[in-house]
């Protein structure tokens, strides 16, 4: 738990609009399902972890810019956002030096011992590694850029 | 008839661009630059590349504009009635020399889709991707296949940066989550 106190919501960085409410509630949850179809079927269309990640960081924007930033960052919880990032570094990193424990060389996805190992492990650094990272930073950048810089304690 | 598209996207992009650079209003200069991301957007899909196309299109017209939307929430108006910035003369003689120089350069690269342009020729590189990639790791996107798999040390390098990007900003903001 952070123990900073909640920026002050600025009020004109927020104001309550019934259109941009009801658009988002329509299209979020058909860019979130793209964006989960980009991340997952990268490997065979267009797209990947990258694109699939920043879209689905997407939709938190939309919530956010929709319904108030300070409300959308209390129902996503303080770590979360910096846990999804961090969570898809270890993951990359943890498939790429797991081939060096397994013998090889780093992201060697040959060493794995599965049927089609290359496919395999490519899907799980777009999925579990990249896209998360993509996600995660962008939603942070946007809070981040909402809140401004910590005042010193005084 | 494609190609008439195309060309109206360039003019599209190429008039939102001077308009953001011209503009005094700062609201009005980043929906004028949303704007010309959307149009690079559909024009590199146009150009075959629909990977560059949905990068741009999310990063260039959705998550830019509102981080920069953010940004001049926090600033004020500019004062005065002037529409358009005052152009500095030697300013707009650089950028010009600088697109002429470009411009120059355009007659030598070879036609979109060019099955004879070094780029896609050349068999120890992009002929080897396009050629191997399948029977190398069994992905069809080629794209994802350079990047993920031979050039994949590469990317977890760019993948770190992004995460370093997102700790930095937490750094100069004195912060410590990204929330």
């Amino acid at each position: 738990m952070s123990d900073r106190r909640p920026a002050a919501e600025d009020p004109r960085t927020y104001i309550e609009s019934e259109v941009i409410m009801s658009a988002v509630r329509v299209v979020a949850p058909f860019v979130l399902t793209f964006g989960l179809f980009v991340t997952f079927h990268g490997a065979d269309s267009p797209g990947g972890g990258f694109q699939g990640g920043a879209l689905i960081g997407v939709v938190v924007l939309m919530l956010a810019f929709a319904f108030g930033i300070d409300p959308t960052r209390q129902w996503l919880g303080s770590w979360v956002v910096t846990a999804v990032a961090a969570l898809g570094v270890a993951v990359f990193a943890a498939i790429g030096f797991g081939s060096v424990a397994l013998g090889g060389g780093f992201l060697e996805y040959v060493r794995y011992p599965l049927e089609t190992p290359t496919k395999l492990g490519i899907e799980a650094v777009e999925i579990g590694g990249i896209a998360l990272i993509v996600a995660g930073v962008i939603v942070g950048l946007f809070f981040l850029t909402a809140a401004g810089p910590q005042e010193a304690e005084p | 008839m494609i190609e008439y598209v195309a060309y109206a996207l360039a003019v599209f992009v190429v008039l939102t661009a001077v308009a953001t650079a011209l503009l005094r209003d700062v609201l009005a200069a980043i929906v004028l630059f949303g704007a010309y991301s959307l149009g690079m957007a559909l024009l590199y899909t146009l150009l075959l590349a629909p990977d560059v196309g949905l990068t741009e299109a999310v990063i260039g017209a959705g998550v830019t504009t509102l981080l920069l939307l953010l940004t001049i929430a926090r600033t004020v108006r500019p004062s005065g009635d002037r529409t358009a910035e005052r152009v500095d003369p030697r300013a707009l003689f650089a950028c010009g020399a600088l697109a002429v120089v470009f411009g120059l350069t355009l007659p030598g690269l070879p036609a979109v889709g060019d099955p004879n342009a070094p780029i896609v020729s050349y068999e120890a590189v992009t002929g080897y991707y396009l050629s191997n990639s399948y029977a190398d790791t069994g992905v069809e996107n080629t794209v994802t296949a350079v990047l993920a798999a031979y050039r994949g040390f590469d990317t977890f390098g760019e993948a770190t940066v992004v995460f370093g990007a997102g700790v930095a900003t937490l750094v100069v903001l004195r912060r410590e989550v990204l929330t």
